[in-house]
């Protein structure tokens, strides 16, 4: 099997070239994740020889925009996503400082609140809220040396370059909900940290006033920058945010209508949106009439998010295991199917690319991907 | 300087070549990140033999290996362990786990259990290779050309154990005296109670009622616990039969409680400087895997095995179904549903996807090997008929 490009060239139409206002689902179970995927769209949003590349071959040159992403997990963290992207030649870090992405962490500090550990006694965490600079003062030894170097891609800008020193000013006014000092002092670069606190509308309401005031600091970016406003399309990448409303529940006062609703919020802030959603079995089918035991709340508001948001995308993306069993070669079967807004959008050029069709990918070793028909 | 790999080259333009060649600049940041986290000379720890990054030992060898080429449970990740009926197998697996713990110094965090649990873990019989008697074997047979890709593990079978066997031979002391070099996995025997001065760092978090929701509490008391200790500690969280109704209250069992707990669990883990593995095993007949709430666990899972114990009187099926005479009749198959790593990556390109396993244990191990099915049952007198002597003589045979 002939190594493909890091985005193999079925893939290509789907990932590159958004329509305006659109909303990609892929949807994943537990033996067909997702990540790949969602990284062949940042690969495909932020690497910029390959953004021109694409509008020649798709006859669509006319003033291609620089798009930029958000990405916001709730499963993985920052340093996974900046490993796996390094396999594809995405620097994140860079482009993190040259304010092109931006990473919003909902694993960290979603349920559990900061890490209540600041004692200063232990060397680790001294090093760590420290700035880089200062981290070999405490001298402990070639310990806190070591505990400190995985993270020393990510905060390298802040002391290093002025203006980055003046970032958490602009941003502050933005989310005047966030405290600004806290998180920019500790954290790993510029990256938010999501907290959901309190219940209902009111918790969701807070986390998109959060990811919104990290798209306007992108787009913000942008504009001051000289060209002038609408230089650029923000992508919004939701990794996940199915986790949500498992986690959450009519206890908390969540559920599909509250998460559909938050979606579209979310929506309104960026170019276009993807979305990972888990579609295991038990989550879709359990709350349909044919079960034979009582569907419980979290599979029915499950099932009904997914669902709904399947019929608001325009591209569904589907990814399962392979129908056959396990195979060596073959990692899972990607669907591609229309979405219920499907045409909806004025710019049509893009939906002309779009045509339904199953492919089978298989993940290499090294990250590589190949996506190719049955029997190719 | 010292801190530096071996095996990397001296640029440190990872950034510049990472689009020239991206693996390799994935390489580089892995390994940089392992010889951060895992300095060669913490005990259990190893860099894993497909991307270098930190592993640990489950404790049971033949786990390890089919963790997807890593040879053992990459730090920072949980392996769910779900179990079928009524049979405690996976609590087997959690014993040796904490024990091998134990023996290598880690810091154990067991969640649930009285101290009781602590004192039966499985006595110490020593590396794991040395009881194995086809390791023996092959350190006769070694080749010596291979001598440092053997380090990072036998090709197939046998990850586990091969940077023990790597350590003798780099000191080959003629009288075979133990070797200074730690072995990375252990042989437990079941029967015998663990003796080891740490056995008393076993830290027990109790499930005692609060006001505060009781996962919110041993959430706060690991945090507490991996924060308080020095930054090198290598933890292991142990946590026997979550969701069990004996052991838990019933209002654990909800999804807006036992899922932030787990998403906690997995954020804990994450944070940098944290080196800590999980395992957690789940009795599946109360909570069926076609239940949403137990597809999100798995879904925040790194890793995803269940046990399937076959029913007694399947007896007959499993005492044919070993091959020899001498090997011992599986007790049951094992699926693996999601591996660390891999399928995180996107999944399938592991040589061991897609098999089907069958376990044994035994009073001195917990072997998972591939399953066979035996021969069709109704071919009984067949097989008789060609042991009593029935078969054509050679000379029949010969034209």
């Amino acid at each position: 099997m002939p190594t493909q490009p890091p985005l193999p060239p079925l893939l290509a139409p789907y990932v590159s070239s958004l329509p305006p206002s659109s909303l990609i689902v892929l949807s994943t179970v537990l033996g067909a994740q997702g990540n790949w995927l969602t990284l062949r769209y940042l690969y495909a949003a932020l690497n910029a020889s390959l953004t021109s590349d694409a509008a020649l071959s798709f006859g669509e040159g006319h003033n291609r925009k620089k798009q930029k992403v958000v990405l916001v997990s709730f499963l993985r963290g920052w340093e996974f996503w900046r490993a796996e992207a390094k396999r594809l030649g995405l620097d994140l870090a860079r482009l993190t400082d040259k304010r092109q992405f931006a990473f919003v962490d909902g694993l960290s500090e979603l349920f559990a609140g900061p890490r209540t550990t600041p004692t200063p006694s232990t060397p680790q965490t001294t090093t760590q809220t420290t700035p880089p600079s200062l981290a070999p003062s405490p001298r402990g030894g070639p310990v806190p040396q070591r505990t400190i170097l995985p993270n020393r891609s990510a905060p390298s800008p802040i002391p290093a370059r002025g203006p980055a020193v003046a970032a958490p000013a602009p941003f502050a006014p933005v989310a005047p909900s966030a405290p600004p000092a806290a998180p920019a002092s500790r954290e790993v670069g510029p990256v938010k940290r999501l907290h959901l606190s309190g219940k209902g509308p009111a918790a969701l309401d807070r986390l998109e006033k959060d990811i919104a005031a990290v798209v306007g600091h992108l787009n913000g970016r942008a504009a001051a920058s000289a060209e002038g406003e609408d230089d650029s399309e923000v992508l919004l990448v939701l990794d996940q945010p199915d986790l949500l409303l498992a986690a959450t529940g009519p206890g908390k006062e969540i559920g599909a209508t509250e998460m559909t609703e938050w979606v579209m919020g979310l929506q309104q802030y960026v170019h276009a949106t993807v979305m990972t959603l888990a579609a295991d079995l038990p989550l879709i089918h359990n709350a349909s009439a044919a079960g034979h035991q009582m569907p419980t709340p979290l599979e029915t508001e499950h099932a009904a998010f997914a669902i709904g948001s399947a019929h608001r995308a325009h591209l569904v993306m589907q990814l399962r295991d392979l129908d056959t069993g396990a195979a060596r070669d073959v990692s899972g079967v990607l669907r591609v199917s229309k979405g219920g807004a499907w045409g909806q959008s004025d710019n049509t050029d893009a939906n002309g690319n779009w045509e339904e069709k199953e492919a089978l990918y298989f993940v290499q070793r090294d990250g590589g991907v190949n996506v190719f028909g049955r029997g190719e | 300087m010292s801190f530096r790999k071996r095996n990397i080259g001296l640029s440190t333009g990872g950034d510049r070549t990472a689009s020239v060649n991206a693996s390799a600049g994935l390489q580089q940041a892995t390994s940089t990140a392992a010889a951060a986290a895992a300095p060669e000379t913490t005990p259990g720890v190893r860099p894993s033999p497909d991307d270098g990054r930190p592993t640990t030992s489950t404790g049971t060898p033949s786990l390890d290996n089919i963790l997807a080429g890593h040879g053992g449970l990459p730090i920072g990740k949980t392996l769910l362990v779900e179990e079928n009926g009524t049979t405690d197998f996976a609590g087997a697996l959690l014993r040796y786990y904490a024990a091998e713990g134990v023996v290598q110094d880690h810091r154990v965090h067991v969640v649930g259990m009285p101290e009781q649990w602590g004192r039966s873990l499985p006595g110490l019989i020593g590396p794991a290779d040395a009881v194995d008697d086809k390791q023996d074997k092959r350190k006769g047979e070694r080749m010596k050309i291979a001598w440092r890709y053997e380090r990072l593990g036998e090709f197939g079978a046998g990850i586990a154990g091969s940077r023990a066997t790597s350590g003798d031979q780099s000191q080959p002391t003629a009288d075979g005296s133990p070797d200074k070099r730690p072995a990375f996995c252990h042989a437990f025997d079941l029967t015998k109670r663990l003796t080891h001065p740490s056995i008393t760092n076993l830290n027990y978090i109790p499930l005692t009622p609060s006001k505060e929701p009781l996962f919110t509490t041993i959430h706060k008391r690991l945090d507490a616990a991996i924060a308080s200790s020095p930054p090198n500690t290598v933890h292991r969280i142990v946590i026997p039969s979550l969701l069990n109704p004996t052991i838990y209250p019933f209002e654990s069992s909800q999804p807006d409680s036992v899922l932030p707990f787990l998403h906690s669990l997995r954020a804990l883990l994450n944070t940098p400087g944290v080196r800590a593995t999980a395992m957690i095993t789940i009795p599946l007949s109360l909570f069926p895997r076609a239940s949403g709430l137990v597809r999100w666990m798995e879904l925040i899972s790194d890793g995803v095995i269940e046990l399937c114990p076959f029913p007694h009187s399947a007896d007959a099926l499993a005492t044919s179904g070993a091959a020899t005479s001498h090997e011992e009749p599986p007790q049951g198959m094992l699926k693996t549903h999601r591996l660390p790593v891999l399928h995180e990556r996107g999944g399938g390109s592991d040589q061991n996807v897609g098999q089907d396993w069958a376990f044994t244990l035994s009073r001195r191990r917990f072997e998972i090997k591939p399953f066979s099915l035996p021969p069709a049952e109704g071919d009984k007198e067949g097989q008789d008929g060609a042991v009593s002597g029935n078969m054509p003589k050679k000379a029949d045979l010969e034209f």
